[in-house]
């Protein structure tokens, strides 16, 4: 028996089935729910987008700024008070 | 063992060998310069502290990362529990399904429902979409923000946030729920969207 399912439940299953296969019952409602509804078929990839991103973004720092001067010293300052002169 | 495999550490050098990468490391993570800084600052001072576990199992840069890493998580912890609310702020989670669906039925409402978005092609336009979705990051509310990060960008499994920071797996599911559909439709309206 197929279940109907909304799109709030259709896209909280998309976001749980990505940690853990959903029950079969579960799993049919989104196949079918997804068949007809183009709305959370975007959803379905955009979101798989956005998770890339985020990954791509803090696996690849390379871009973006380096230690900047002023934070640079007060660190130093910092270290040499805990003793880094001392070593 | 008498010898290790790795030099020992030379902490008078670590932040002119170090610095701009753990730094940039840290960036990529917490949004901003200020915060990225503390991060560094304190891992060196842990670091420094910790100078006589070194055992040479893994090199300095290896090491320093490691602690670097566990400050970053740390970071987000925090950043879930205690969340500065302004007060004004009506709803301190931010928008509920609500917003996104009818109470009705379930179904997007219709000035919420996904658009379809332009791909990106060249690097540079990758570069613009992470930096868009940086922004969108920061504007969720903190402890959507520090879920997201821990689940998706850092990889923790999803037990182990909802241990961390003592939320249900109901709730937890919430709380990826909103943050994507958030994350989603700021894309679209910063930049994804089709012109």
């Amino acid at each position: 028996m197929l279940r109907l399912i909304s799109c709030h439940q259709a896209t909280l299953l998309i976001e749980q089935r990505a940690d853990a296969p959903p029950p079969p019952r579960d799993r049919r409602s989104l196949w079918l729910h997804l068949r007809y509804c183009p709305y959370c078929r975007r959803y379905a990839r955009q979101t798989v987008l956005i998770v890339q991103l985020a990954q791509a973004r803090a696996g690849a720092p390379g871009a973006l700024p380096g230690l900047p001067g002023a934070a640079r010293q007060r660190i130093q300052q910092q270290l040499l008070g805990a003793g880094l002169d001392s070593l | 063992m008498l010898t290790t495999p790795f030099p020992a550490p030379e902490p008078r050098q670590w932040l002119a060998r170090y610095g701009d990468e753990l730094y940039r490391y840290a960036l990529a993570r917490v949004a901003d310069a200020h915060g990225a800084e503390e991060l560094v600052q304190t891992t060196l001072l842990h670091a420094l502290q910790a100078l006589g576990r070194f055992r040479g199992e893994a090199s300095e840069r290896t090491w320093l990362f490691a602690i670097l890493k566990r400050q970053v998580l740390d970071y987000y912890r925090q950043q879930a529990r205690c969340p500065e609310v302004p007060l004004a702020e009506l709803a301190p989670d931010g928008p509920t399904e609500a917003d996104f669906f009818e109470a009705a039925n379930g179904h997007w409402r219709a000035a919420q429902a996904p658009a379809s978005w332009r791909t990106a092609d060249g690097p540079l336009e990758q570069q613009e979409l992470q930096a868009a979705l940086q922004r969108c990051q920061e504007r969720l509310p903190p402890r959507h923000g520090a879920v997201f990060a821990l689940r998706f960008v850092e990889e923790l499994p999803a037990e182990e946030i909802c241990r961390e920071l003592s939320l249900s797996a109901a709730n937890y599911w919430v709380i990826v729920h909103r943050a994507k559909l958030q994350l989603r439709r700021c894309l679209e309206k910063h930049g994804l969207g089709r012109a």
